[in-house]
């Protein structure tokens, strides 16, 4: 035996702590906590005024309430003196620069993926466009499939595009963005995003998954509370709005429903969403409304972490009782690619 | 409640002023970090503070029976044992039943029979593993005599201390608890360099992590099938780079802000990618659990005592344990067992090399250059099991790197592979590099310092995305 256990085979270095260096060149001066409160504070309310616009920006578009207005009431002063200053403009540069135009349009995460070398991308007139009667794709002429949606909507899509990946006659786009929804279009424009992917992408089948940030209030003035008629009834507007949209090119569309919850009270939620987007879905000439409990939830259709496929049980839910697993997904992707090849009758192996 | 967040740097600059104020007053000293920690835990979720609070009195009741109550050795030993159980199931609870028993039913399906033991799927808390690594450390460092029992508000301390609380560093009792102790000298504050680890900590996690992870890493292993094997790869050894800048990232903001406390944490991490064998990376990846595992798993089973056979023995459950620590799964069993392969590999080689009177790891510059490729290229191919949702996405994966030749590279630009670069190109730089400009940032103004702080965190902000993703450890 070469070594004994302090040469042994696992890491056997001493730990060292985080220290000050001891060369005279690098000593490092110290500083009283009271001068780095100073700093601190100095550095960070430097930062806000380089960063106000920005941080004004996301404090618009977090959810309606007290926190909401108290960060602007901090925040809108310091951003107009910002302005006023052209303090901002700094940022504005910086931005430029990125190639971030702070249109929020246009930054969800968009994934093509085919089994060609040729983009999918096709510039005509989306609006023109008509999907033949008879779909038979193949590789050399795939199917061309958009997914879009919320965090729930990305734990479908990717299962989704890999399956579709692998029929090898699907070209597959996903175009999602976590907490996003139909509620707050001042922070994610779903219909101008869907328009901009109808224009690259010209999909024969769209599958939409998103709601579950929904439950919360519109943003005035005056503030639309959720759970009042008002409510209900802008939100419908807004479904069959992005339904109309989406079929608008011919395409067929699938929109699966917000999976149940863990949380009683957000299941509760999450429920009168689905009410309104199967009602919204019913108005809308080619539109398959699915309802996601049916394949992910138990036999009353409630949140199960875990549901039997096939006869091996599968763990559906992760831990949050929000979100799906890739199990999950995948169950969901089946149930949509299932709609695709029977109901929209288009032979994808 | 996220580092790199406005919640987080309104709480710090709190807890930061109240510490500082209730510094001549050790005891209330305690009570206010003890109830920054708790709140900092509960911002998650406030019924598993509860969960803290009796790990903390499993430990610290623990060892005083094993101090006070135990006459014999074998009296100590069992109430060692006895509290390393109790932490265990808590941890085997919310940590492994649900992995259990869907593998168990599932077994039983296939053998034709029914649910044989109910599903469960309890929620994880977040850092159950760390600080009941944590626990199980001062529990057994007390039975070993090499730590003597401390009161009941300084192993809570010792426990929930919120810098550490959530991914580590594994802090040792023997090297937080004295500092926990004494007084901090409120005069003499190392904040450089906490500013310098604060700082670097973020760009890590904020800019260069939240890249990786959108540009390459997430859509490759979403759907592997799709992306060529070019772009397979990339993804790989962006991973690669994700998990060290966002792992590594938070244990510096950790260091940083513990030392704006006044206390001193011990390095998780020192370049582990410019490492040349195995050994050599889990001295430099991960430095605390490493230990951890060495001194309280690997030593204890026997270490590097015995036979080849016995010596590999004891490294694959070091490292099997090791992979499980991390998550319930078979990915992370692979993981580990890939790890404890690769280092079963590299004792007999080196053993069989020294038995020929040779140094255990070849010298000379070419040699380790491809010595630190090869490294890096196997803990890659680990790396994939780690990051993948299954083994059969981590088989996809690796099924893509050799058949997905014949499809187009979509993902490479010229920023991923400069990112890549500089990722690397830091593994290489002495630290002398970042020494120097601590060293001149705390010799400058007040008022310049603000300006370099605010700049820093402008360009942290701008260059990041809008939302900042938890950090990967948090969910072990």
């Amino acid at each position: 035996m070469a070594g004994g256990i302090e040469e042994g085979v696992m890491s056997d270095a001493p730990v060292t702590m985080d220290e000050s260096p001891t060369h005279p060149a690098m000593v490092r001066q110290s500083m009283g906590w009271k001068r780095i409160l100073v700093l601190m504070v100095a550095g960070f309310a430097i930062w806000i005024v380089l960063d106000a616009t920005t941080l004004q920006h996301n404090a618009q578009v977090s959810p309606v309430g007290a926190r909401r207005t108290l960060s602007l009431q901090i925040l809108n002063p310091i951003a107009a003196t910002s302005r006023t200053l052209q303090i901002s403009h700094i940022e504005s540069i910086a931005n430029g620069m990125l190639g971030r135009n702070g249109n929020v349009i246009g930054y969800g995460n968009v994934t093509v993926l085919g089994p060609t070398k040729k983009p999918a991308v096709k510039s005509n007139s989306s609006t023109t466009t008509t999907v033949p009667t008879a779909i038979l794709p193949s590789a050399t002429n795939p199917l061309r499939v958009l997914i879009v949606g919320d965090s729930i909507g990305i734990d479908l899509g990717d299962a989704l595009q890999n399956q579709l990946a692998s029929t090898g006659v699907v070209t597959a786009t996903l175009d999602a963005k976590e907490s996003t929804g139909l509620t707050r279009p001042d922070y994610f424009n779903w219909p101008a995003e869907l328009q901009g992917d109808l224009a690259k992408v010209n999909p024969q089948v769209i599958v939409i998954m998103m709601g579950a940030n929904d439950p919360q209030d519109f943003p005035g003035p005056p503030d639309i509370p959720f759970g009042t008629p008002q409510w209900n009834s802008l939100y419908e507007q807004k479904a069959v709005q992005l339904m109309t949209l989406a079929t608008s090119s011919g395409a067929k569309v699938i929109w699966m429903s917000v999976p149940p919850m863990q949380d009683a009270g957000l299941n509760a939620r999450v429920a009168t969403v689905n009410t309104l987007q199967s009602e919204a879905a019913g108005q809308v000439k080619n539109v398959t409304y699915l309802d996601s409990a049916s394949v992910i939830g138990n036999a009353q259709g409630l949140f199960t972490p875990f549901v039997t496929v096939d006869g091996k049980i599968l763990n559906v839910r992760e831990p949050d009782g929000t979100h799906v697993t890739p199990a999950g997904g995948a169950v969901l992707g089946s149930y949509a690619i299932t709609t695709i090849q029977q109901k929209f009758k288009i032979p994808i192996p | 409640m996220l580092f790199p967040t406005i919640d987080f740097a309104i709480f710090f600059a709190v807890a930061f002023t109240v510490c500082w104020l209730l510094s001549p007053f050790p005891r209330y000293w305690k009570l206010a970090v003890l109830g920054f920690s708790y709140f900092f835990y509960a911002w998650w979720d406030p019924k598993f503070v509860l969960l803290l609070v009796a790990e903390t009195l499993i430990a610290y009741v623990g060892g005083q029976l094993i101090t006070n109550r135990a006459a014999t050795l074998k009296a100590r030993k069992l109430w060692m044992f006895g509290s390393i159980a109790c932490l265990l199931g808590l941890l085997a609870y919310f940590k492994y039943a649900g992995f259990f028993t869907l593998n168990v039913d599932n077994l039983a399906h296939r053998m034709g029979m029914g649910n044989i033991v109910p599903l469960l799927q309890p929620t994880l808390p977040v850092a159950i593993s760390f600080f009941t690594f944590m626990a199980m450390s001062y529990v057994i460092d007390i039975y070993r005599k090499q730590l003597v029992p401390a009161r009941p508000i300084d192993v809570a301390v010792y426990l929930a201390f919120f810098p550490h609380l959530i991914a580590g560093p594994i802090v040792r009792g023997g090297e937080l608890l004295p500092q926990i102790r004494q007084r901090r000298d409120p005069n003499h504050i190392d904040y450089a360099r906490a500013t310098q680890l604060i700082m670097m900590g973020l760009f890590k996690k904020v800019v260069i992590s939240s890249y990786l992870a959108t540009a390459i890493v997430d859509p490759v292993f979403a759907s592997p099938k799709s992306f060529s094997a070019i772009d397979s790869a990339f993804a790989v050894w962006g991973y690669a780079f994700q998990i060290y800048c966002d792992f590594s990232g938070y244990t510096d903001i950790a260091i940083g802000l513990a030392l704006l406390l006044g206390i001193r944490f011990p390095l998780n991490f020192d370049k582990p990618y410019s490492a040349n064998t195995l050994q050599d990376f889990w001295r430099r990846w991960h430095i605390t659990l490493s230990r951890w595992l060495r001194d309280y798993l690997y030593i204890p089973l026997g270490g590097n005592r015995g036979n080849n056979t016995e010596v590999a023995r004891n490294i694959m459950i070091t490292m099997i344990l090791g992979g499980l620590w991390h998550g319930a799964d078979w990915t992370f069993l692979i993981w580990g067992g890939l790890h404890g392969s690769g280092q079963v590999v590299g004792h007999i080689r080196r053993q069989r090399r020294e038995d020929l009177g040779l140094p255990g790891v070849a010298k000379g510059t070419w040699r380790h250059w491809i010595q630190v490729f090869l490294t890096f290229q196997f803990v890659c191919l680990a790396w994939i099991f780690f990051r993948a949702t299954s083994v059969a996405n981590a088989m996809q994966m690796l099924g893509r790197l050799f058949s997905g030749w014949n499809t187009a590279t979509t993902l490479i630009t010229p920023l991923l592979i400069v990112t890549f670069i500089a990722v690397m190109v830091v593994q290489l730089v002495p630290s002398k590099v970042g020494d120097r400009a601590t060293t001149w940032f705390s010799n400058q103004h007040l008022a310049v310092q603000s300006l370099c702080v605010a700049a820093g965190l402008l360009i942290i902000t701008t260059l990041g995305p809008a939302g900042v993703a938890p950090f990967i450890y948090y969910r072990f």
